[in-house]
């Protein structure tokens, strides 16, 4: 049975097929590759996907979903499903736990289901042209997707009865594509501009072997931004030729939209566009207004200059990853409708200065990698081996709003990695554990993954408790993070699937209502599978974590076995900040959290049963005052700033007396200064002459240096001064010093 | 790929714990930097986890393990910086094989903050004031205050080197401006 390869696109979506050597994009039965992905509901019950569909966006705008891989795995609250729901005609609202959901036809959808809708349609394309059924794919992701979004992906896979064999980044997948079965030894970029994301990958590419050296992105940039600049110069006129605003009418904004793509679309082609909508509008007589203009590739041009520019911004970032210059460069993979625009090309080739390769479908390419490696999973054709990096960096939450680096980005995967903690609390009986991913050291800038509560260690004295946390990351890209008391084999550990997205009893419930559906029309009416299970506990998937007592609230986490830590003077009083904590959950006392004597890998007790006695996880975002409800301290793994020494500390202070001096001229320290200094010649080595070239470029600088250093400083106070902010219970959480540590020994047991 | 035996990767998965980075990735510890990288693609070519779909689920996660391993001792060794304090953590206690990514980074960061403004208040203050002449142009200036930097740190071979091109190119300041 064949496995198939999805590009499952924000704005189209490909399927292909690799059989005996060849690669086969497979078309519908309207001979079309490339299928728009866009769902209609009709008001029978029915659903249509693709052209058809796409063709009922102008009449139908609110039943007709277009562009729902923005929001994958997104929380309602995100900038990005702000921006979604501004420029979209169909309803966005949300769900439990910050969900997003599509209200369409009385029916309430969530984002994975949409996406199943387009999924199935590839798998059935696939189907008719294998003439087979197919049940396994590899689906592609853009590189730049946080865990949240891969879950939600897998799960639209399983919504729509696909085995996701894997999930490929797509540049990933168009390295493949591009060089499976050549014997290359390449290094190449891969630019990806599709409907709404831009990626770029930069990939060693060693016969069978490609390798991922760096991946950035970013979410908000792509084709449909051109559209918006062209939709914006076209209303604006019309606005102030007619004193009519377009883009308060959904359908005349509808018209906009497609005409603004297609203008876009022929100037790949011709010099100049027309734009012509007749009855765009009506004025106050009722007669209808006509919107005309032409466009050329050079008005286009400096509409979206600005734009092209930015992806540029991601390339020097995704090049200093990957410590590359252009030069060191042999092509450039284009990926994506825009890139089609001469005006993309000659910007890219001019960035780049190198080849773009031609012998690249920048519509397919992404699919037919997709299905060379589904082939070769299942053995059908020979394996090459994907070497991928994680695109965000992993962290977790610690005291004073902060979140700590466990894994950097473009860090291979698989990995990972262990860090150790204690408890914080005589006699504590949980920590709260929360996991992020995105590059700032403040929480709540980057993309919380999850939070879940472990409890169910030793009753000790704080200090005396170790946790070891272990973070996951496999080739999917997907996180796991796993907490567990190495020192009593007697207490459970606690397995966290972290998702933002559905549980696991919520996709079976969806997957059951599309069996049902499949053979009669969807009921049109009632509550729908979604909603009938929204009140089902979510989040916490780990058994044993749902029969937790109480988390105590202020329980923050200090190293285990860290030398300096001096539990008893630093924290000789319980800490005062308490006031005001809320209660995570309110989990029933004699639900004892059950126990595996040995086995403390494998998950303990019956969630079902557990979930069932009330436990209750929620996800608590963004509600109350972050800095109190923090239970970690960072690890030490920060070292320059978690010294146990009183030289760390000094340190730090003296930076910034030096960076300050220097910010105001202060007078050199003449009288100090000695002239008896060894100058004698000395031998660099090579990673002294490295530093050397740094340090010259360095020094122009200076100054964005010391507001970074500013703020890296901004938290780490000297240790008596900290004692004393312990000892007054006041601040405690505001300091993130050396409160915890990653267990620099054996991290794995 | 799928020929690698199933003793072989049983038996490394047993070892995991006392392999060291080189070990496991099958280098010997004094191999240059340009080695790293091929030997990860031919440890990862047998052991990657899509090279054993097939295998029975505990070896499959015994493949994990070790894929695992070997890209966490990629990522250390092949950055230079890296290396160098996993190597120094090696010499000081063999039975420390892993080394945290975040710790590799943070000491490595430290190192090399250490030689780019200094280690001691002073050396960091005085080397500060001289790049602050540097900029102004008063060479005179740097050149006393990189020397007093030198009097607290006779072994930072970062403010030696900026004091000998001080020293020997006399209008070093200009070419850089
Ligand atoms: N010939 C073309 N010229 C310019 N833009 C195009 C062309 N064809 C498609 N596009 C644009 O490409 C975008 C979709 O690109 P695609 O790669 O399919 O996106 P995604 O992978 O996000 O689904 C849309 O904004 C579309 O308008
Ligand atoms: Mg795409």
């Amino acid at each position: 049975m064949a496995a198939i390869g999805i590009d499952l696109g924000t704005s189209n979506s490909c399927v292909a097929v690799a059989r005996r050597g060849r690669v086969d994009v497979l078309p519908n039965a309207y001979g079309e590759f490339i299928c728009p992905s866009v769902v209609h509901f009709a008001a029978d019950g029915s659903t249509q996907v693709g052209e058809p569909a796409k063709a009922h966006a102008i009449h139908e705008p609110e039943n007709t979903i277009a562009a729902a891989k923005r929001l994958l795995g997104r929380y309602f609250f995100s900038e990005e499903v702000k921006k979604a729901k501004a420029v979209s005609s169909y309803q966005i609202v949300e769900g439990a736990n910050h969900a997003v959901r599509i209200k369409v036809r009385e029916q309430t959808l969530a984002i994975p289901e949409i996406s199943a809708f387009v999924l199935r349609e590839m798998k059935s394309v696939a189907e008719a042209q294998l003439g087979q059924p197919v049940t396994q794919a590899v689906i592609t992701v853009p590189a730049y997707f946080n865990d949240n979004q891969r879950q939600a992906t897998r799960d639209a896979g399983k919504i729509a009865g696909l085995e996701v064999l894997r999930l490929l980044n797509e540049p990933t997948a168009a390295a493949l594509a591009y060089g499976f079965g050549r014997g290359l030894t390449q290094r190449v970029a891969v630019y990806d501009l599709g409907g709404g994301t831009f990626d770029v990958s930069i990939l060693e590419i060693g016969s069978d072997i490609f390798e991922v050296l760096s991946t950035c992105g970013d979410t908000f940039l792509g084709g449909e931004d051109f559209d918006d600049r062209v939709i914006d110069l076209l209303a604006d006129e019309f606005a102030s030729r007619h004193k009519i605003n377009l883009r308060q009418d959904r359908f005349a904004l509808e018209k906009l939209k497609a005409a603004a793509e297609q203008a876009k679309r022929d100037l790949s082609i011709d010099d100049e566009a027309t734009i012509r909508i007749p009855d765009v509008a009506q004025d106050a007589e009722g007669n209808a207004l006509q919107l005309e203009r032409g466009i050329s590739r050079h008005e286009f041009s400096n509409l979206v200059a600005d734009l092209i520019q930015r992806t540029f911004k991601v390339c020097d970032e995704s090049l200093q990853q990957a410590n590359l210059t252009v030069r060191d460069l042999d092509g450039v993979i284009l990926v994506g409708g825009p890139t089609r625009l001469p005006l993309i090309r000659e910007a890219v080739s001019q960035y780049f200065q190198c080849e773009l390769k031609a012998d690249v479908d920048p519509d397919q390419v992404v699919a037919m990698g997709a299905a060379i490696h589904a082939a070769s999973l299942v053995g059908d054709e020979k394996d090459s081996c994907l070497l991928d990096v994680t695109p965000l960096s992993l962290r977790i939450g610690v005291a004073g709003g902060l979140a700590e680096t466990v894994i950097d980005r473009n860090t291979p995967v698989p990995i990972e990695q262990t860090a150790s903690f204690t408890t914080f609390r005589d006699f504590q009986q949980s920590v709260k554990i929360r996991v992020y991913q995105g590059e700032s050291r403040v929480q709540e800038e980057n993309e919380l993954l999850g939070e879940f509560e472990f409890s169910g260690f030793k009753h000790a004295r704080r200090g005396e408790v170790r946790i070891d946390v272990t973070f996951e990351i496999d080739t999917d890209g997907i996180v796991n993070v796993t907490a567990r008391d190495p020192d009593s084999g007697q207490v459970a550990s606690t397995r966290i699937h972290l998702s933002s997205g559905l549980s696991e009893a919520e996709i079976q419930a969806i997957v059951e209502k599309h069996q049902v559906t499949a053979a009669e029309p969807m009921a049109p009416a009632g509550p729908t599978a979604a909603e009938a299970i929204a009140a089902l506990p979510r989040r916490v998937t780990s058994e044993a974590a749902a029969a937790l007592p109480t988390p105590e609230p202020a329980a923050v986490l200090a190293p285990a076995d860290a030398p300096s830590l001096e539990d008893d003077e630093l924290f000789a009083e319980p800490p005062q900040a308490e006031d005001g904590i809320e209660r995570a959950s309110s989990v029933p006392d004699e639900l004892e959290l059950a126990t595996a004597a040995s086995d403390v890998g494998s998950p303990v007790g019956d969630p079902e049963a557990a979930l069932g006695a009330g436990a209750e996880f929620d996800l608590d975002l963004g509600a109350g005052d972050d800095s109190e409800e923090l239970e970690l301290a960072p690890p030490a793994a920060d070292a320059f700033r978690h010294d146990p020494g009183d030289d760390g500390r000094t340190r730090a202070i003296g930076g910034e007396i030096d960076l300050e001096a220097l910010e105001t001229g202060a007078p050199s320290g003449e009288m100090l200064a000695s002239d008896d200094v060894d100058l004698e010649p000395l031998a660099l080595d090579e990673s002294d002459l490295d530093s050397l070239a740094a340090l010259a470029d360095d020094l122009p600088d200076l100054p964005d240096q010391a507001s970074v250093e500013d703020d890296a400083m901004a938290s780490t106070r000297p240790r008596q001064e900290r004692d004393q902010a312990g000892a007054s219970g006041d601040d405690l959480f505001g300091d993130p010093g050396a409160d915890l540590s990653i267990d620099p020994g054996d991290a794995e047991s | 790929m799928s020929q690698t035996s199933i003793a072989e990767i049983r038996t490394l998965a047993g070892l995991l714990e006392e392999l060291d980075y080189y070990q496991v990735l099958e280098l010997v510890p004094d191999a240059p930097t340009s080695a790293i990288r091929a030997a990860y693609h031919r440890t990862s070519r047998r052991f990657h986890p899509d090279a054993h779909r097939d295998a029975p689920p505990e070896l499959q996660q015994q493949v994990a393990q070790v894929a695992k391993r070997i890209t966490e001792a990629y990522a250390v060794l092949r950055d230079p910086r890296r290396r160098q304090v996993y190597d120094r953590q090696l010499a000081g206690d063999r039975d420390r094989v892993r080394m945290p990514l975040a710790e590799a980074e943070a000491q490595a960061d430290r190192q090399r903050r250490d030689q780019h403004e200094g280690r001691t208040p002073n050396g960091r203050r005085y080397f500060a004031l001289a790049k602050a002449d540097l900029n102004r142009g008063d060479r005179a200036s740097a050149e006393r205050n990189l020397k007093t930097a030198l009097t607290f740190e006779p072994d930072n071979a970062v403010f030696r080197a900026l004091l000998q091109e001080l020293v020997a190119r006399p209008s070093g300041a200009a070419a850089r401006e």
